[in-house]
């Protein structure tokens, strides 16, 4: 085994899967944690069950005794694309499409061996005998994945070590990068916002609060929806979502005040852009793009101008959540709000984060001065981080730890996997935590 | 999949962005490929210029069969020297490529290949060895050749990882590669010897495998190595040695390339299969185990008796 | 082979049946405590006569009754080493869901491949001939998996081979084009 071969790390989320080296600054592949296999093997496992004998033309090896007839089949569990391509192998005939994780868990531990086993060797192309591996889990994980996890990657795939990092705990890692941070804590909240959900979880020490965790059904994929409706209101010529996701991702930030934006809207009518939309078959359209650029992400804020059953604010969830924490932690949670996810990308976000809560905090302390009679109270620094890497934070964090001198001495290996059972991944020790550099 | 690709996926992903047009970005990354192999993908001086380094750990070995040769052959323009820390360098200057699409494509796919192509040496040499061993022979009789003819040429031994080697000996009648493979793992090595039976089976059994190279397998040291300092017999059975006699009709100029690169991943395809059938056999465990979870639970007798409701949701509960 | 294992199968059934004859036992060693006495093996007395059932001698299965619980060992049949590792990784799998199999105790008996451990708790609250029919259709279910999965292997390592030298055929026919 070469002692330098650097860590394979691979996150992977709900929506999308990053896969990389340890010491890159990005990950090396990032496509969909999605999995395409022929349809009708996909869901049963790639037909195991021992009674097949009355569907025998896909299922040969299962059916035992028929065997002998189809060494050609049988191969199904090797039939599968994952990525882009199982995106494109879905649209055409004879595959389905299916998502092994759903809400941050692996639901489907068959596709997901396969996922991996794919990820590892035609993408990664590694032998993993010879590398040691950093996955990355939810918060709030139950210890039986992990166990599952340990038990593939081990037994399967031989790899020579593992370590499984919080996502959150390594969201946190990756800001150490931004030039605020100074002391390379791992106290901090993390608001983790993808495609699907948003998480705000605080960590003390590098551990989860798992109590205090608090979801938001708000995130990438409704503001999408609300840029597409904005547009379909408007009724622009293309209003596709695939459009509403250019004009997001393009366009949008958030503001400080919206009555004071549509003002300025009003005052300075070059700050509505045209947006060109070229469709494959080479016409293109040109659309407006108006108030939705500030609009958008204004649902964090502003949840009723979207949902109708969701309506609190991001801020105060985030306040909420640290003020459900342990109080000794607070004032560091406080101090060290940090941003991971794409959906957090928006210029100015932090920003408008940090003023909004900051006044939330800055009103309870004054209402508590009122209530105490003359007692002034020492201030709380409250400082939301933005950094560079904040899109692909948590893999960034685990390949930024993932090069560390020690890191594999936090790993468990092959050995003492075998020595002691899957059992041993229940604990890690804490990577990044005091006492390393 | 089935057979892994030749060429490395990263890189060939990463040049079509960059040469179809996509604004110049800087680049910073070190990758992997199997067998210890390391590239550093960079973009030193600027963002139209990339740099890619390649680092083989029997580099040394290879230049001794000829590497340099072949590579400069495939890269001649592009060779720079070597970053420090690495064997081989080219550089791509983005401003000043190949105007027809075909011949980037053809650039790319050669730069995928940078692995393939160091690797390729000592095959390349050793089926050039025997065109000329093979001419040789066919002036003499079996009889009255020279020693030097019927043995063949020496072993090239390429040490690519850190336990495991290929050999490869040249005679005037075929091309013998041999290579020697660990396993750590019981599972591994019983599913090995499964999987190499097979190999060596295959071309007995079926018809129209008769054409394949044969293949034989042992765990004990081959004959053709008998002279190769540095392997000592390892009683355990923990090594095993896979020899591949490749027949003059492997070796011609036309079949050369693919099959130089088709052996190549032999090592890697079959540790990758046996992998992939443990995770086959995972996933019929876990629906035996679900299958056996059903049976137990037949046993769980359905004793709570449901609330019985009257249609408009009222229960017969008895007042007591 | 089959002529033999429906004996085989009765014997172990009835002799399990019989064997269930459990009922709640408080230890006597220590107070408010109930063990299973097959394990605790504190008390002789309450002990039963162990039995084996056997088809052959790599084919066998242990029962150890007492008073509170029965321990049911299996020994699978093994004929190489294919079937060892296959049986191994198999049974490992197993106990390590033992949470979800109630019965199955984490590790085997010594010289046996997997074991149950059946209690007066389990036969209170489950159907003690249905309990017996699990661990009968273990026994024929595990046999099926294994040569199973020794076929799939052996198919798999054909295609694996076969196809890894097919691109070398075109070796051949090339040259008689040539």
């Amino acid at each position: 085994m070469a002692p330098q071969t650097p860590a394979v790390v691979m996150d992977n989320g709900t929506g999308y899967s990053k896969l990389g080296f340890a010491g890159n600054d990005s990950p090396s592949f990032v496509f969909p944690t999605a999995i395409a296999t022929r349809a009708g093997a996909g869901g049963a496992g790639a037909g195991s069950r021992p009674t097949v004998a009355n569907k025998p033309s896909f299922l040969g090896s299962g059916g035992g005794g028929s065997s002998h007839l189809s060494t050609k089949r049988g191969t199904e569990d090797l039939d599968f694309f994952i990525g882009d391509e199982a995106l494109a192998a879905a649209s055409g005939p004879g595959y389905g499409i299916n998502y092994p994780i759903r809400h941050g868990q692996i639901e489907n531990w068959d596709q997901m061996e396969r996922f991996w086993s794919n990820s590892i060797f035609k993408y990664l192309r590694v032998e993993p005998e010879d590398h040691y591996f950093l996955l990355t889990e939810p918060p709030l994980n139950p210890p039986e994945n992990r166990e599952n996890t340990a038990e593939i990657m081990f037994e399967s795939f031989n790899c020579a070590g593992l370590y499984i990092a919080v996502q959150a705990v390594l969201a946190l890692a990756a800001s150490w990068t931004s030039s605020k941070v100074t002391d390379r804590s791992l106290t901090g909240t993390v608001i983790d916002s993808g495609d699907g959900v948003t998480h705000v979880i605080p960590v003390a020490e590098g551990y989860v609060i798992g109590s205090s965790i608090k979801s938001i059904p708000i995130a990438g994929r409704d503001i999408t929806y609300f840029v597409q409706s904005l547009l379909r209101d408007r009724g622009e010529p293309d209003s596709s979502l695939k459009t509403a996701e250019r004009v997001k991702e393009e366009y949008c930030y958030v503001c400080p005040d919206i009555v004071k934006e549509f003002a300025r809207y009003d005052r300075e009518p070059d700050r509505f852009l045209q947006h060109t939309v070229t469709s494959p078959n080479g016409r293109s359209v040109t659309i407006d793009v108006g108030y939705e650029r500030f609009l958008a992400p204004e649902i964090f804020f502003n949840p009723e101008i979207y949902s109708s059953d969701f309506l609190t604010p991001l801020p105060n969830v985030v306040d909420g959540v640290i003020q459900s924490s342990p109080i000794d932690v607070r004032r560091g949670l406080y101090k060290n709000i940090v941003l991971s996810g794409g959906s957090t990308l928006y210029k100015d976000f932090g920003r408008r984060l940090q003023r909004d809560i900051r006044h939330l905090v800055e009103a309870r302390i004054r209402a508590s001065e009122a209530r105490s009679g003359g007692a002034r109270s020492g201030g709380l620094d409250v400082a939301v981080v933005t950094h560079k890497r904040q899109r692909h934070g948590p893999w960034f964090g685990g390949s930024l730890l993932g090069q560390t001198p020690e890191f594999r001495s936090y790993c468990h290996t092959k050995a003492e996997y075998d020595e002691i059972g899957p059992s041993i991944v229940r604990r890690f020790a804490l990577l990044g935590g005091p006492g390393s550099t | 999949m089935l057979l892994l690709d030749y060429e490395n996926v990263l890189i060939r992903s990463l040049l079509t962005e960059r040469f179809s047009g996509a604004p110049p970005a800087s680049l910073d990354q070190i990758v992997s490929d199997f067998d210890g192999v390391t590239f550093h993908l960079s973009t030193p001086e600027t963002k139209t210029k990339i740099l890619i380094s390649i680092n083989v750990k029997c580099f040394r070995e290879l230049v001794q069969y000829g590497a340099q040769q072949v590579l400069e052959r495939e890269y001649g323009p592009y060779i720079v020297a070597p970053e420090p820390g690495y064997d081989f360098s080219v550089l791509i200057d983005l401003e000043n490529l190949p105007d027809d699409q075909t011949a980037r494509e053809d650039l790319i796919m050669r730069l995928a290949l940078l692995k393939r192509n160091a690797m390729a040496a000592p095959f390349e040499r050793a089926f050039d060895e025997f065109a000329q061993l093979a001419e040789e022979a066919s002036r003499y009789t079996s009889e009255s050749a020279p020693a030097g003819v019927e043995e063949g040429g020496e072993v090239m031994s390429i040490h690519y990882r850190e336990e495991e080697a290929i050999y490869i000996k040249a005679s005037h009648d075929r091309v013998t590669v041999i290579f020697s493979t660990v396993f750590r793992e019981e599972t591994d090595r019983i599913f090995g010897k499964v999987f190499l039976q097979e190999f060596v089976d295959a071309r007995r059994r079926v018809l129209t495998l008769q054409n394949a190279p044969q293949v034989l397998f042992r765990n004990d040291r081959p004959l053709e190595l008998a002279g190769v300092p540095g392997l000592e017999d390892s009683g355990d059975g923990k090594i095993s040695y896979i020899t591949f006699v490749l027949f003059p009709r492997h070796l011609t100029p036309q079949r050369r390339h693919e099959n130089i690169s088709h052996i190549q991943t032999f090592r890697d395809y079959f540790h990758y299969h046996i992998k992939a059938s443990k995770a086959y056999i995972h996933t019929r465990m876990r629906k035996r185990t679900a299958d056996f979870l059903q049976v137990l639970n037949r046993a769980r007798p359905e004793n709570e008796e449901r609330e019985r409701k009257t249609a408009s949701g009222r229960t017969f509960r008895v007042q007591g | 082979m089959s002529q033999s294992l429906r004996p085989y199968l009765q014997c172990v059934r009835s002799s399990l049946t019989a064997a269930l004859a459990i009922s709640n036992f408080a230890s006597q060693t220590s107070e408010r405590h109930n063990v299973p006495e097959i394990e605790a093996a504190s008390s002789p007395e309450l002990l039963l006569n162990p039995l084996t059932v056997s088809r052959n001698e790599n084919e066998k299965v242990l029962i150890e009754p007492s008073v509170n619980s029965v321990r049911v060992s299996i020994r699978i049949k093994q004929a190489d080493e294919i079937e060892h590792i296959l049986v191994h990784k198999l049974t490992r799998f197993l106990t390590q869901r033992a949470e979800s199999f109630f019965i199955l105790r984490r590790k085997p008996v010594k010289g046996y491949d997997i074991s149950f451990l059946i209690t007066n708790f389990h036969t209170e609250a489950m159907l003690k001939n249905k309990l017996v029919d699990f661990v009968i259709s273990f026994m024929e279910d595990v046999d099926k998996e294994i040569s199973e999965m020794k076929l799939f292997l052996n198919a798999r390592a054909r295609f694996v081979a076969e196809s890894f030298l097919t691109p070398a055929i075109s070796a051949g026919t090339d040259q008689i084009l040539c």
